[in-house]
């Protein structure tokens, strides 16, 4: 009896995890593997794969290091300056707005998500164009401006793209702080300056490093901004890898691409959990 | 299939043509037309329905919509409008920045296209890979093929089998913005040194290698198709040299030079004639140095989902009165001599469009194997990703 | 501070009161306004392939993200049955379904679709019947494959969180009442985790209907919404476009506005 119940409970958990299982297989696991086996292929006479064992592809990679360091560099400046524009967001919207508009003021924050970042992105295109922002500054006497087409357009890009994703981790971190410690804090003598930094801050660690980890990863693999606004000048990771099927049609090189490219990614999260785990003390911190 | 139509109401012989008729106007959908005449359960019987649509009385089934690819700025949008307004099919206009990236999508498969236009040098290879079809030139009655150009069309036949019929000619050459630019531009060499001077984060070149590298070649004096390692490695070295000061890297470059965000580009004889045209301040000019020489084709791939659609296009558009139109609103010079005859004096004039023979002495055409080289592949993505 | 928070609030809608503004004007470029005009909303919509993309978005966003919220739910529902080494395992595939990025899944899905399918295609073509055997290829399948890998782990991680602050006594008092399992899931378990999965699901549908680079790479030849958007900067923005996006911007406040609007009805009575 005892065992029928305990085939049957099986039962119900392997139908319970199965559909995921078999997906994370098939679309995850198997096409890994499809890359592994690509990146030590050679690249077919006319473009493709064709198979071999080589680590040639792993060789050639230094032949992309201005994309990985252009990605490796602007990936964690990019969150950074998302962060240092964030927070102050996030506190105004946690502490320092009345709770009629808070709401109101982080929907508005979350709004931006639902029109196409395509469509917002090809505005900016227009808005740093010499006919956006570069004309407006002619007016006032700076002649000849060029944004479009440059690292700083990219930055730009992608500060706006991601901020939200930034402010939000951090606005739920705030607005789970306690009050009556802000309270105490100033009921002590302490002036509101070194109440931020001691008790404020500090609570706040988590919503920041989720924030920071969430970002930087995304960028990592990040193609479109700046294919649109770097003019296909700016390359990342992301985009070399793109060319190289879509140009190229270096398949193996490719996979070798992606293959280091998961390995940077899972890197970076590993230290990220680490950086989280001793800040938090616990393991309780939900990184994505 | 005979029973499930008896089943179905018996529709008159005269309701079964005047449908068909509706059907093939477009003024009613396929579904409704198999309905009303009671096909539809007997195609649905019949699992796929080409069986049923190649019989020949629906030998010009069109379908509703299909699929083209093509460049940038290379259609009139009024021509696709009359296409539609004729036979009912719908044509969505996919644009790409290059022949690699045309040949990587169907190389991956599933593109949904039923024509597209490949540049000379590519065709061999689309033939080799067993990419796309053989022409069945009955369905292409408007094509000619003794008004043609032999030097223009040979490349659309392989082993004496048609695999492709010309657009229109061109050359790659220079388009800059002369209210900008003071320093004279006549050749390749200028063309990068001004780059880096006068013109400095304002010039533009191709997004694909034939072009950039070969280009960035003959500015040092080496042939334009060179798949030599020291050649390429010293126009490497150029294009590294250039790339800080360049505008962008992108093969669709009208909105910067009209916007005035680029001052000068790598430039197709169509589009320095469109910017010629509507900003007279763009002048287009043939590199002295040497260059490209190219011919545009129709092609149909061997995957496309639609082919009668697709052949009944490649027909309207070698009508040499559609071809006229579609000259006159895109620039791009014709090969067949019919359309020239019918092009009015400012077209035919136009030393943008038919330059002198004398400058197109030095072009060359480009070689099928700077497409499937790896090396100039690799080159070309070196640069990008700098 | 207000200054600045006023400034930031101005960055983030900048674009896109540029983009409603273009929805509006009368010329056919989406980069010069020449006065104003509705004509664009209707040209949008009697676009075949602008309302196809908009259709073929819509599907898959909703199978992706529906599919995600049944199969997400129930791996979180079952993972907590396991043993611990299967469970990290799991837990490991999920996290890396998040985090590897859009282009690889993008690229190594097409990688893997396109041997799998030429494999399976040779197979079938030897044993048809006739000459003209069923071609597997991609499309929406493999659209909804792709982005169902991501959001499911997504909502796997969200109902996960929502179990875990779950009490449990609740569902043991549950069965000391003598329910059955079924009925405790019904009656106690899912309404708990209802709004997370909810949550997910919404969160899945808009990475689903906004993603553009996976579905480049295994759409074949389905366009969906994006990608005809990408297709459009390249050919020229017209102002279609922007008025595609502006009721899509429209109907997605609405919907938050009508979401509003019930919750607030509904919890005087709770």
């Amino acid at each position: 009896m005892a065992l029928a119940l305990n085939t049957k409970r099986r039962m119900v958990t392997a139908a319970l995890v199965a559909p995921a299982v078999a997906w994370l297989f098939i679309f995850l696991v198997l096409p890994f593997i499809a890359m592994l086996v690509f990146s030590v292929g050679e690249r077919a006479p006319e473009g493709g794969y064709q198979p071999a064992f080589t680590f040639a592809q792993f060789a050639n990679l230094p032949a992309r290091s201005a994309a990985f360091w252009n990605t490796v560099i602007l990936a964690p400046v990019g969150s950074f300056v998302c962060l240092v524009v964030a927070y102050p967001v996030a506190y105004y919207l946690a502490v320092k707005t009345s709770p009629r508009y808070r709401l109101l003021l982080v929907s508005l924050v979350v709004v931006p998500f639902w029109t196409s970042l395509l469509v917002r992105t090809y505005a900016w295109m227009y808005l740093l164009g010499s006919r956006g922002i570069p004309n407006l500054l002619g007016m006032i006497g700076f002649e000849e401006v060029r944004i479009l087409n440059t690292p700083g357009a990219v930055l730009l890009g992608i500060v706006y793209g991601y901020l939200p994703l930034m402010i939000m981790p951090i606005y739920v971190s705030l607005e789970k702080l306690d009050r009556r410690l802000l309270e105490a804090s100033a009921d002590l003598g302490a002036r509101p300056v070194s109440t931020f930094f001691s008790v404020t801050l500090p609570l706040s660690l988590p919503g920041v490093m989720t924030g920071l980890a969430l970002v930087t990863i995304l960028l990592l693999g990040e193609y479109l901004i700046p294919q649109l606004l770097g003019g296909g000048k700016v390359f990342f990771i992301g985009n070399a890898l793109v060319d190289l099927f879509l140009q190229s049609r270096n398949w193996p090189f490719g996979s070798a691409i992606a293959v280091t490219l998961v390995v940077v990614v899972v890197f970076v999260l590993l230290i990220a959990m680490r950086i989280a785990w001793k800040i938090a003390g616990t393991r309780q911190v939900d990184l994505v | 299939m005979s029973k499930s139509y008896k089943e179905n109401a018996p529709i008159s012989a005269e309701r079964l043509m005047d449908e068909l008729i509706r059907l093939k106007r477009g003024s009613v959908t396929r579904r409704h037309f198999l309905g009303v005449t009671g096909l539809g359960l007997a195609s649905a019987v019949l699992a796929r329905e080409t069986g049923l649509f190649s019989t020949p009385a629906f030998a010009d089934d069109l379908g509703k919509q299909m699929s083209i690819a093509t460049w940038p700025n290379y259609h009139d949008p009024a021509t696709f409008e009359a296409f539609t307004a004729a036979t009912g099919v719908a044509v969505e206009v996919n644009v790409f920045g290059s022949n690699e990236e045309m040949l990587a999508k169907l190389q991956a498969g599933g593109t949904g296209w039923d024509l597209f236009v490949p540049t000379n040098y590519t065709i061999s290879t689309y033939v080799k890979l067993g990419l796309i079809d053989a022409l069945d030139m009955a369905k292409v009655p408007n094509y000619s093929a003794s008004t043609e150009t032999a030097r223009f069309t040979a490349e659309g036949v392989v082993d004496g089998t048609t695999y492709a019929v010309p657009k229109n000619w061109g050359t790659t050459g220079i388009a800059l913005n002369s209210s900008k630019i003071k320093a004279p531009v006549t050749s390749w060499k200028d063309f990068f040194e001004v780059a880096q001077g006068e013109a400095d984060g304002r010039a533009m070149v191709h997004d694909y290698q034939l072009t950039t590298i070969g280009n960035a070649l003959v500015s040092l004096g080496f042939s334009f198709n060179s798949i030599k390692p020291e050649e390429l490695a010293k126009a490497e070295e150029l294009l590294i040299r250039v790339k800080p000061h360049l505008y962008a890297i992108n093969s669709d470059y009208q909105p910067g030079m009209r916007a005035g965000d680029a001052w000068m580009t790598m430039c197709w004889t169509n589009d320095g004639a469109q910017l010629n045209r509507d900003v007279p301040k763009i002048k287009f000019v043939l590199g002295k140095d040497g260059g490209e020489i190219w011919s545009d084709f129709y092609a149909i791939p061997k995957s496309a989902a639609n082919k009668p659609a697709g052949y009944a296009l490649l027909n309207y558009l070698m009508d040499p009165a559609n071809a006229v139109k579609e000259h006159i609103a895109n620039g791009a010079p014709t090969t067949d001599s019919r359309v020239l005859s019918l092009l009015p004096k400012e077209v035919t004039s136009n030393a943008i469009v038919y330059p002198p023979e004398t400058e197109l002495t030095p072009l060359e055409f480009g070689a099928a194997v700077t497409l499937t080289d790896p090396a100039r592949a690799e080159v070309m993505a070196r640069f990008k990703s700098a | 501070m207000r200054a600045f928070i006023s400034a930031v609030y101005l960055f983030l809608y900048a674009p896109i009161a540029l983009v409603v503004l273009f929805s509006f004007n009368a010329g056919r470029n989406a980069s010069e306004f020449t006065g104003f005009s509705t004509m664009w909303y209707g040209k949008a919509l009697g676009n075949t392939f602008l309302v196809a993309a908009l259709q073929n978005s819509l599907i898959i966003a909703l199978t992706s993200a529906t599919l995600a919220a049944i199969f997400g739910t129930m791996a979180a529902l079952g993972m907590e049955r396991l043993r611990p080494r299967s469970r990290a395992l799991l837990d490991g595939l999920f996290a890396a379904a998040i985090v590897v990025p859009g282009v690889v899944i993008g690229i190594a899905t097409l990688v893997a679709l396109v041997e799998v399918f030429s494999f399976l295609n040779s197979v079938l073509a030897s044993v048809w019947p006739d000459e003209n055997p069923p071609q597997l290829g991609l499309g929406y399948g493999s659209i909804v494959a792709a982005h169902g890998l991501f959001s499911m782990a997504l909502v796997t991680m969200i109902v996960k969180a929502r179990i875990a602050s779950l009490g449990r006594d609740i569902v043991e008092a549950s069965g000391d009442l003598y329910a059955t399992p079924l009925t405790t899931f019904r009656l106690v378990v899912l309404p708990q985790i209802l709004p997370s999965v909810l949550a997910g699901f919404l969160l899945s549908f808009t990475f689903s209907f906004d993603d553009f680079i996976i579905a480049f790479f295994v759409a074949g030849s389905k366009t969906t919404l994006p990608i005809y958007v990408f297709a459009s900067i390249r050919r020229g923005v017209t102002p279609e476009i922007n008025a595609i996006a502006t009721l899509v911007l429209v109907a997605s406040l609405m919907m938050i506005l009508i979401a509003r609007i019930l919750m607030r009805e509904k919890k005087p009575t709770n």
